[in-house]
């Protein structure tokens, strides 16, 4: 009887053995917070409502349409991508609160896109980012600080920074608009700043200087901007802010008939946003912007064609802007990083992934990626843009001249960068 | 069953036990052995140490060996008038305090558990570490020799009791099995210049009148920092009001001697920065920092959220900080002999280096934000004098060396800033740690150091600020979790109690599934390893 015990003991353990190993291999082994035999969960933080959210409330939806899209078409290496959106209502201790849910709570293990340069600042320190190790993708804010390496360790941009943009307008303002009265409408935090460092730093002087503080702009501020300028006789107005801003800058000139030309900061010049905020289309027409990407009405672009396809689909009903272009590219580089990363990915895998092939990752903006061991700096340029009298947006002078710098004082120089194809059919196969 | 009932019963005595003991003289010259009544199975004995410190000793029938040594926290060493606010009517008192706050539930749950608690209300009061080491000291044998069945003691206590357990942790290993420290305040010079720092800020952006130290001897100077603790609450009662007749560009107070230039920088940016400067957080009792009435414009909404609740918060916080600067400045005059508070070495702009940008809508901007920072910069510093600066440096330090296991917990919005100050000894620790393997290596001794801080916080929601149906900020509503000083639940001290109990017990700290039910189940109690705090500003 003994004996026989002994021999089904022995026989269950073969069993349970082989059964084990069976799970063993048929599952990739994962031992990564955030990623599962069959899933990959990310999370974003970013403002779905109140007065900040307009446009930007579209990017997370764009980027789960982009992954919804790849995991209908196999995953990454067979995991699905979960992305996790958090209202942070543009407040940064919200994003603190958010994004310790985001690593403790629902455990993520990457940010991608996180919005917001106080929100990230905020996140970056209080949360504990480089101490944990969390991977940070694709940052929605073009602040240069966060390309400091030593104190953004796993933080990528992905935007050219507010001083690339301030010093490729500042050299246009010169070629286009010498001996013009200049005026400047900024956000009077490190955005605007940023900014206006570069201005100074390439010899750009305004005539006039409207600082604003970023929360309070409604049409009662917007109208004493709008008389500053107008006293001060700009000509030619630079506007250096959220799009929220630039919606009552915009009316409130038109309606008081100041019409000087405008020059709309990447940031704030979203045609269809700005409409939506009550823009008048006509007010639009002829306003100069630095853009990175191309119109997401231009068809003719294999990205913007692919993306429209997968919006239309996926993200039914939105219709497609500068914010959901923005979104589903930053889907697309992530699911480079992650392929990149390899099939066990692990978070200093996928840091290292983008530190040695990031650069060359394919991406919609025209510029070139400064990825590298030394560097998280994202894309490095910007071609400047007219919007016609439909609210698009076109090159200026009819063909893309794409200008590249740094954040530093290098100079800006016309590029001859050629940016990679669009992987076919939208999906990475990159490794 | 029968033993349940039993403990059940036990717990209801202790409870009305406490609450009979109010009205017992309590002894307060020192004796040769306390008065001890017995009464529903629980000794409560009373007497005096040598230096005439209060103490009481609750022990049960049942006592299983271990005793809890509590500290209570700051209990200012002046009277204050009646009518001042908040500490209008205070006297000085030594009233021992055998569990924070003399709670009754908690010390029933632990008498019930067969565990005895201890307190006294220490010799002196205001800033006390090394008297108060001494009477703790002393309570330890005087426990033991009245009950010879002492296994083991247990010393926690709150705020400046949290820095008397540590230090008992540091200083007296042999005496003690665990130390639970809570809501600490860190070193001497650190904590009093946070909170000196408040009060010049105050003085220097909003009353210039106000003393903040160099007091005068006697009457005289007692007389100045009553006037100083009126003229802060006058300055919080006017941006009180302020705020509420204008919240975007409150008036700043009429004591208020800056430039008209800064007065066109809204009053309430001056206050933002001040929290900032000192590290009192911008999440208080009853403002998250973030939430906004309901039914406000959208743009409106956004600015209450970024500026106006962040500026309630740090008025609701910068109040205590101020209101115990006052005590505390007054205090070490006293004790150091001279003006110890110095800022001439302070750079303003380098603490707020990251902050200008998180809260740049909270501070009106980066042109006024340097603007105010101009002004600190350019206005006369507060000099000290070297000989009584030295002395508050010997007035009590951590080393953040411990040998026996130890609990900390705060919340991370203590309006004092003990989040920072757990923090900093909790880097203590770990660079002690971080010395300590290459250490025995080179003593071979083949064994890693065991790292037994037991960190705790207490993380504020979200989203908690309340509001009237008209919108108005509803302050009547209890502190939220993890803001106000030493804001603990029962369910709080008690899972800190039996994790005290379990590292006195085993030699280290619960850890894995059991330490994170016990935290769960009390609630608001995070375990973190990888979070850290702000730093100390100074």
């Amino acid at each position: 009887m003994i004996r026989e015990t002994r021999r089904r003991g022995a026989w269950l353990a073969a069993t349970v053995l082989a059964a084990g190993s069976l799970i063993a291999t048929a599952l990739p082994a994962y031992a990564e917070t955030g990623v599962s035999s069959s899933e990959i969960k990310l999370g974003i933080t970013l403002p779905l409502t109140g007065a900040a959210s307009p446009g930007y409330n579209k990017i997370g939806n764009a980027m789960n349409a982009y992954f919804k899209y790849v995991n209908e078409n196999g995953g990454v290496y067979g995991r699905k991508i979960t992305l996790i959106q958090k209202n942070d209502e543009y407040s940064p201790q919200l994003s603190i609160a958010k994004t310790n849910e985001l690593i403790l709570k629902d455990k993520v293990f990457a940010l991608v896109g996180p919005l917001g340069t106080a929100n990230f600042t905020a996140v970056h320190k209080s949360v504990g980012l480089a101490k944990r190790g969390v991977p940070s993708l694709f940052l929605n804010t073009g602040f240069s600080g966060f390309a400091k390496k030593a104190n953004y360790p796993a933080s990528f941009m992905i935007l050219p920074s507010y001083a690339m943009e301030a010093k490729i307008i500042a050299q246009f303002l010169k070629e286009n608009h010498a001996g013009k009265k200049l005026g400047i409408v900024y956000q009077n935090d490190e955005f605007g700043i940023d900014g206006m460092g570069a201005f100074k730093a390439a010899g750009t002087k305004f005539d006039v200087t409207v600082p604003y503080t970023s929360g309070s702009q409604s049409a009662a501020t917007a109208q004493t901007w709008v008389s500053q300028l107008a006293a001060g006789g700009a000509q030619v107005v630079v506007f250096f802010g959220v799009t929220s801003a630039t919606a009552p800058l915009l009316a409130v000139a038109a309606g008081a008939k100041y019409a000087p030309q405008w020059i709309l900061g990447s940031v704030g010049s979203d045609p269809l946003t700005l409409r939506a905020l009550g823009v008048p289309v006509a007010v639009l027409n002829g306003a100069q912007t630095p853009a990175g990407n191309p119109s997401p009405n231009d068809t003719s672009d294999e990205y913007v064609k692919q993306f429209q396809e997968i919006n239309t689909k996926y993200n039914t009903g939105t219709a497609f802007d500068d914010y959901v272009l923005q979104g589903m590219n930053i889907g697309l580089m992530t699911v480079q990083a992650l392929r990149a990363a390899g099939p066990n990915p692990t978070r200093k895998g996928l840091t290292s992934a983008i530190e040695t092939k990031g650069s060359t990752f394919a991406s919609v903006a025209y510029s070139p990626l400064g990825y590298s061991k030394t560097s998280n700096v994202g894309h490095t340029g910007y071609y400047m843009a007219v919007m016609d009298a439909n609210g698009d947006r076109k090159p200026f002078g009819g063909t893309v001249k794409l200008y590249t710098t740094d954040s530093g004082s290098g100079p800006v120089v016309l590029s001859t960068f050629k940016r990679p194809a669009m992987p076919a059919k939208g999906l990475p196969s990159n490794s | 069953m029968k033993n349940f009932k039993f403990k059940r019963s036990l717990t209801l005595i202790a409870v009305s036990s406490l609450l009979s003991i109010t009205v017992v003289s309590i002894p307060t010259a020192a004796q040769a052995a306390p008065a001890c009544t017995t009464a529903n199975y629980v000794t409560t004995c009373l007497g005096a140490t040598t230096d005439s410190a209060p103490y009481m000793l609750i022990t049960p029938a049942n006592f299983n060996g271990t005793v809890y040594l509590y500290s209570h926290g700051y209990r200012p060493n002046i009277p204050v008038p009646a009518g001042i606010p908040g500490y209008g009517g205070y006297t000085v008192t030594n009233t021992p305090e055998p569990a924070p706050g003399g709670n009754p539930q908690v010390i029933g749950a632990l008498l019930a558990k067969g565990y005895a608690v201890m307190g006294s209300g220490f010799a002196r009061q205001g800033w006390n570490v090394n008297s108060a080491a001494n009477t703790n000291v002393e309570l330890i044998g005087i426990y033991k020799k009245q009950y010879p069945k002492t296994t083991k003691v247990i010393a926690w206590g709150n705020s400046l009791g949290g820095f008397q357990s540590q230090y008992l942790a540091e200083k007296y290993p042999e005496l003690i099995s665990s130390a639970g420290v809570l809501c600490t305040v860190s070193n001497a010079p650190v904590v009093s210049d946070k909170a000196a720092d408040a009060l010049w800020l105050i003085k220097t952006f909003f009353d210039p009148t106000i003393k903040a130290g160099n007091y005068s001897a006697g009457t005289a100077g007692y007389a100045e920092a009553m006037g100083d603790l009126v003229k802060v609450f006058t300055v919080i009662g006017h941006f009180q009001a302020a705020i509420a007749a204008d919240p975007i560009a409150p008036a700043w107070p009429a004591t208020s001697k800056v430039p008209d230039a800064l007065k066109a920088i809204p009053s309430r940016s001056a206050l933002i920065l001040s929290a900032l400067l000192v590290g009192v957080p911008l999440q208080s009792a009853h403002f998250d920092g973030t939430s906004a009435p309901a039914g406000l414009p959208a743009a409106n909404a956004l600015s209450f959220q970024l500026a106006i609740n962040p500026a309630l918060a740090a008025l609701e916080n910068i109040a205590n900080a101020a209101a115990l600067a006052t005590f505390q400045i007054y205090d070490l005059e006293l004790q150091t002999g001279g003006t110890w508070y110095d800022n001439t070495k302070t750079d303003w702009a380098a603490r707020v280096a990251d902050e200008r940008f998180i809260w740049a809508s909270a501070l009106s901007g980066e042109s006024a934000t340097n603007a105010l920072l101009g002004y600190l910069a350019a206005v006369p510093k507060a000099e000290g004098n070297p000989v009584a600066r030295a002395k508050v440096a010997g007035l009590g330090t951590h080393t953040g060396i411990t040998k026996v296991p130890t609990v900390l917990y705060t919340g991370v919005a203590d309006p004092l800033g003990t989040a920072s100050e757990q923090q900093s000894i909790i880097d203590k620790y770990d660079a002690y740690l971080a010395q300590q393997w290459p250490a025995n290596k080179n003593a071979a001794v083949r064994k890693r150091p065991v790292n037994n801080q037991l960190a705790l916080w207490g993380i504020p929601a979200a989203k908690y600020t309340k509001f009237t149906a008209a919108g108005s900020p509803d302050t009547t509503v209890a502190a939220a979790p993890g803001t106000n000083h030493c804001n603990f639940t029962v369910a709080q001290y008690v899972a800190v109690a039996e994790l005290l109990a379990y590292a006195a017990n085993n030699g280290k700290n619960m850890s894995g599934g059991p330490l994170l039910t016990k935290l769960r189940k009390a609630g608001n109690m995070t375990y973190d390893r990888d979070y850290a705090a702000p730093r100390n500003k100074n």
